[in-house]
């Protein structure tokens, strides 16, 4: 029984129609089989950027900016984004570029974005942005950012219309909270999830290194 | 040494912090005042309280206070609670005499007309009694007997002129300074700002640094401003150090900056009274005081004792650890060889284990143990920063000559203290004091010596004062400042008219 769930499987998509395209995105007619072999139809979005050697199409960056007897601080940017008509507050992003790992083009991207060099220290993997209307993928690179260092204190960003917000880890949601009631801004779901996730985190109270012997 | 065994202390460190630029801030101002507080448990290790302050309009202040050393006084939990502060102050104890409670630590926190204010106090006011009474006057309660309250309770007291819906800080301050004349250094915590304040002879130290980025190339960034009891501190958290606070001025730190509100004038022909003993002992040797560091100052001091003083010997040494200064001073002047002597176990003393008289006198529970092949066959000059009872420096004695030191001579790098201190050092009572014993005119036969010897008060002053004469050649703008030292317990002139006359009469009938 379950070698034939599998063959199944393999068969669900067989068909995809060019509906249209444009420079960076395109639109197709998937045809595919369901589960209870019904054949139906999906509008799907894609991009044309995607590259052939890696998984995803893009990264995220969550990045945490260190400096001594400071709070640590989450960088995040705050653009305009035309298909939502407003400001909105996400992690640093890219696409990722013909020959490069998600780990480089994470550096890169938080380079060109915020300015800050940056150390990889985990990825996850390939993960879905929003599957019911995309193929597209991302990977969420962790990052942390020595902020004692001379090339990370007064960085000088790469892009003009890119602006950099550093929110104390610490309280991470509520200082979001606080952004959304003074200015017209939409939060990215990832960062607001993330957020949450601290929330629950520090509720236990955590041991500070300071006095530790 | 003597002053550590027999457990004369400074009464106590303050330390306080501002964070600069945007509020909340992102600088953890918790770490940073607990941070500094450990620089200066040297000054107390009875108890310590931070109180932190989110600087708004109406405050919320978050307070915390625990016996013992900082690092048990403060759990994990207790620095959780402060760390929304953009503001605090920070204070450590001395033990005194008597039953420690926690109701006695600093700061404290009382709430006034205007708000509430925390007060952190470093020293003793000389008429305290009077001034107790005179508040009682006022219908105000006093729940401690420290003069820590006193003075919080009298800031709140509101002066004469001052219109109804303002507070007028300075003119509360420099009532408090015209009511008494020292001894203290004060921080004053009200809404967003610290206002530290020294008494007009300047008797205690309080100096001002400025938290910079660890990164070289940013060091004009300011990020927060701190001060301290002692500028040791400032090392500790990546500040630079600033200035010192003038004696009788009034400075308003908040996250502007530093501006300078008021300077408080002794009454004429007075000197400042910088309590001297903070060269000799009780400061952290990289202080800096004056615009010296207190390290070359007891440096000098063994200088101008081997001048005053020398001895023929083979080897200069001394007891670990806080004359050895004064003992290389000595060494390099006389041109003999400096070798230690001694090897201390820390552990034994008066924070570790007491061990009782019995075991003390049977030697067993030894803080010293002989480093013999060092001076076994020779003759050594001990130096010491103090000897005041003269019982702790006997056993040394009989130990080094035990292990084979053929001569044992002491060199003393302070004078004898014959006198009380009524500004905050907790000296023993007049009759313990061996200056003023009669076994004092053989004094070398009392404690076993070969001989002994002690800096003149004249060598001390002008082994403190040398250091500060070529800093202020180059200041001209600051030539009106005089220079001056309280040297009270040494010579029984006080800087100020002391309360009661008896306190007086029984000074000079050393």
């Amino acid at each position: 029984k379950s070698s034939q769930s599998e063959a199944t499987t393999s068969l669900f998509i067989f068909a995809f129609q060019l509906l249209a395209a444009g420079q960076w995105v395109k639109l197709e007619k998937t045809t595919y089989v369901d589960s209870a072999g019904n054949t139906r139809t999906w509008e799907t979005v894609k991009r044309t950027t995607r590259q052939t050697n890696t998984e995803a199409d893009g990264v995220g960056i969550i990045a945490l900016l260190k400096r001594t007897l400071h709070k640590d601080c989450v960088v995040m940017v705050k653009q305009f984004r035309p298909p939502l008509g407003s400001c909105t507050l996400e992690f640093p992003a890219g696409l990722i570029d013909e020959g490069e790992t998600a780990e480089v083009a994470a550096l890169r991207e938080l380079k060109e974005e915020t300015g800050y060099k940056g150390e990889v220290v985990g990825v996850t993997p390939v993960t879905c942005l929003d599957p019911g209307l995309s193929n597209c993928t991302t990977q969420i690179v962790l990052v942390n950012i020595n902020g004692d260092d001379v090339e990370n204190i007064h960085p000088t960003q790469q892009l003009e219309f890119v602006e950099v917000i550093l929110l104390p880890l610490d309280e991470f949601q509520m200082k979001i909270d606080d952004l959304l009631q003074k200015e017209k801004i939409v939060v990215d779901a990832k960062v607001y999830i993330f957020a949450m996730g601290m929330a629950q985190a520090f509720f236990k109270p955590r041991e500070l290194p300071v006095l530790k012997q | 040494m003597e002053f550590e065994e027999s457990g004369i202390g400074e009464e106590c460190g303050v330390f306080g912090c501002v964070a600069a630029g945007e509020w909340p801030t992102q600088l953890e101002v918790a770490q940073v005042l607990t941070l500094g507080l450990v620089a200066l448990q040297h000054r107390g290790q009875e108890s310590a309280g931070i109180v932190t302050s989110d600087g708004a309009s109406t405050p919320t202040y978050t307070s915390h206070k625990g016996m013992g050393l900082v690092s048990s006084a403060f759990p994990p939990e207790a620095l959780l609670k402060l760390r929304y502060g953009n503001l605090g102050i920070c204070h450590t104890r001395y033990s005194t005499t008597g039953f420690s409670e926690l109701q006695n630590c600093q700061p404290f926190v009382v709430d006034t007309l205007h708000g509430k204010i925390a007060v952190a106090h470093n020293g003793e006011l000389v008429n305290s009694r009077a001034l107790r009474k005179k508040v009682m006057r006022h219908g105000v309660g006093l729940s401690t007997g420290s003069d820590s309250e006193l003075i919080t309770q009298l800031l709140a007291l509101t002066p004469p002129m001052e219109e109804l819906d303002t507070p007028d800080w300075v003119a509360r301050i420099k009532n408090l300074m015209t009511e008494t004349p020292t001894s203290y250094s004060l921080l004053v915590m009200f809404k967003d700002v610290i206002y530290a304040v020294r008494d007009p002879y300047g008797n205690r130290p309080l100096s001002i640094g400025r938290v910079v980025p660890i990164s070289k190339l940013h060091k004009e960034d300011t990020e927060g401003w701190v001060v301290s009891s002692e500028s040791c501190s400032f090392q500790s958290i990546g500040a630079k150090y600033y200035r010192e606070v003038l004696p009788g001025e009034i400075v308003q730190i908040s996250k502007h900056g530093v501006q300078s509100l008021s300077v408080v004038p002794r009454p004429e022909g007075d000197l400042p009274a910088f309590c001297i003993f903070e060269y000799v002992y009780f400061a952290r040797p990289d202080s800096i005081f004056e615009g010296q560091m207190v390290y070359t100052v007891r440096q000098r001091c063994g200088r101008q004792l081997a001048i005053e003083a020398p001895t023929d010997v083979d080897v200069v040494s001394t007891v670990p650890e806080s004359a050895t200064p004064a003992a290389l001073g000595y060494a390099q002047q006389s041109g003999l060889p400096y070798m230690e002597v001694l090897c201390k176990n820390r552990y034994v003393g008066r924070t570790f284990i007491q061990p009782n008289t019995r075991l003390r006198q049977l030697g067993v529970a030894k803080k010293f143990g002989v480093l013999t092949d060092n001076f076994a066959g020779k003759r050594v000059v001990l130096i010491d920063d103090s000897i005041v009872r003269g019982n702790t420096i006997s056993p040394i004695i009989k130990l080094l000559r035990e292990a084979g030191a053929t001569e044992v001579h002491i060199r003393v790098a302070s004078p004898p203290i014959k006198f009380p201190c009524y500004m905050g050092i907790n000296i023993p009572t007049k009759e313990e004091l061996i200056a003023n014993k009669p076994q004092f005119k053989d004094i070398a036969g009392y404690i076993g010596a070969d001989s002994v010897k002690y800096l003149t008060v004249e060598g001390l002053v002008s082994a403190v004062q040398e250091g500060i004469a070529s800093v202020q050649e180059k200041e001209d703008n600051m030539s009106s400042n005089k220079v001056g030292h309280c040297t009270a317990c040494l010579t029984g002139k006080y800087p100020v008219e002391l309360e009661c006359r008896w306190m007086v009469i029984i000074g000079a009938l050393f």
